[in-house]
């Protein structure tokens, strides 16, 4: 029955004591959250600790959640806060995991697995923040109003850093491609090894 | 239009390609402008990015935790539902009312100006008010310790640091602080937090049991700093049943030079003071 109830509905229990009830919004938002981190980071060790983290945070700060407001912006308002933590903690290191790309396909699907590969490389290699910018808009589902709350700006100013970031990442991808070995063999990962 | 004007326009697109508003602008741009096109090319690709399934530990982690929350929780509620029974119960209700809350402000400023005038006389007996202060000093007290356990747990180094020097704050030796900060004194893997356990242990030397964790503490392991810090605080201290350890430890093979120097001016020292 608790499966049907909206996530305001869920942390709103949550925040009056219930704690179960954030299991059902773990059911749901694990994976969401984990391929967030996983596009952001690259990294699935990283990953898996920081949607814990941010669970944690969720039951530790349950009395600011505001009734009435969007569960899923607060609650990637906390994920981006627990990724800063994380970064201000460690250094920095960008290292793309041979898991999180895409396995090697049948040969008539090669060409196409090549290019979901190089397009991985290309976002891994903008700065975090226009990566941070595509995930949200493009696989969290969010809509440009939402990030700008949780970015502190504008809707427009959400839009135009989307713009620029699909810039970049354009240029970023035609890079690669123009430095990309000519390939005879259609099966096989160049990015496979690292 | 060119590709700056098209800056906002795109992502709406992006978001909803059928909306008639930009639907017929964005799509004639793209079809002159091969940049654009491309950008949104990718935007389409981008959705061919593999999605990855957590591991199953990963709930497993998440259950654990809602766990030790709840327990925690219940811990706590069991605790409220004690201090009720202790209380005239539904006395504190009272105080929601706003009637109520209106005579006490009124009652409040009353004594305020006694309390006032009082203090213009000459003394009155003031043993309630010495209990109730100590009372409160021993509750913040026991705040601090709790405070001081659970940062000397923390992962990252300079929390502990900090936690050591809020147990400076706690004037009296309790064992649980004192076996916590020896703990860390022996244990700990950043030579700063040891050398401040060591120095918050300092205030405490006429406790046998951190006299005696403090010579023991004088390992060959120790980094030599921190066992500089240990003989000469053990001199400080006239730890006299020391000089046994000291002149054990002073045999380590590969000691350090200084160290080893130093170890000997203690042993001098306390033999003759």
């Amino acid at each position: 029955m608790t499966n049907t109830l909206a996530d305001e509905e869920l942390m709103f229990h949550v925040r009056n004591g219930t704690g179960e009830m954030l299991g059902v919004l773990f059911s749901r938002y694990q994976s969401p959250l984990f391929n967030f981190y996983c596009k952001l980071t690259g990294n699935r060790a990283l990953s898996e600790d920081l949607v814990q983290d941010v669970f944690f945070r969720i039951l530790k700060y349950r009395q600011t959640y505001k009734p009435g407001t969007s569960f899923k912006t607060w609650m990637y308002q906390i994920a981006r806060n627990a990724r800063v933590d994380n970064m201000r903690k460690q250094r920095p290191q960008v290292e793309i995991e041979d898991s999180l790309l895409p396995v090697v396909m049948p040969a008539d699907r090669a060409q196409q697995t090549q290019e979901t590969a190089l397009l991985h490389k290309a976002l891994m290699m903008l700065p975090e923040e226009k990566r941070e910018i595509l995930v949200l808009s493009r696989f969290q589902e969010l809509k440009y109003e939402e990030i700008a709350k949780m970015l502190g700006c504008q809707p427009n100013a959400v839009k135009v850093k989307v713009f620029r970031a699909l810039k970049d990442l354009r240029e970023a991808y035609q890079q690669l491609e123009a430095s990309r070995p000519p390939r005879d063999n259609a099966r096989g990962n160049d990015y496979d090894v690292q | 239009m060119t590709c700056n004007e098209f800056e906002e326009l795109l992502p709406d697109y992006l978001q909803d390609p059928t909306d008639p508003r930009f639907r017929a602008t964005v799509e004639k741009h793209m079809a002159d402008c091969a940049e654009c096109r491309e950008s949104y090319a990718l935007w389409s690709k981008l959705v061919t990015l593999p999605d990855v399934e957590p591991s199953p530990s990963m709930r497993a982690r998440f259950d654990a935790m809602l766990n030790a929350y709840e327990e925690g929780r219940w811990e706590h509620d069991k605790l409220k539902e004690q201090r009720r029974v202790a209380a005239p119960s539904g006395f504190f209700d009272w105080f929601r009312m706003p009637a109520m809350q209106f005579g006490l402000a009124a009652a409040m400023l009353f004594v305020g100006i006694l309390v006032g005038r009082s203090m213009m006389a000459p003394k009155a007996e003031p043993n309630a008010e010495a209990e109730q202060i100590a009372a409160m000093r021993q509750e913040l007290s026991t705040t601090k310790q709790l405070v001081v356990l659970s940062m000397l747990q923390q992962q990252s180094a300079s929390s502990r640091l900090q936690g050591v020097s809020y147990s400076m704050d706690v004037k009296q030796a309790d064992p649980e602080i004192v076996s916590a900060l020896l703990h860390t004194l022996r244990y700990d893997t950043s030579v700063d937090v040891r050398l401040a356990a060591l120095d918050s242990l300092r205030r405490y030397n006429d406790e046998p049991k951190v006299r005696k964790g403090i010579v023991d503490a004088l390992q060959s392991k120790q980094s030599p700093m921190v066992q500089i810090a240990l003989i000469d605080t053990l001199v400080d201290m006239h730890e006299r049943d020391a000089v046994d350890q000291i002149k054990k430890f002073q045999e380590t093979p590969d000691l350090n030079p200084t160290v080893k120097q130093r170890a000997e001016w203690g042993i001098n020292k306390l033999t003759r003071g």
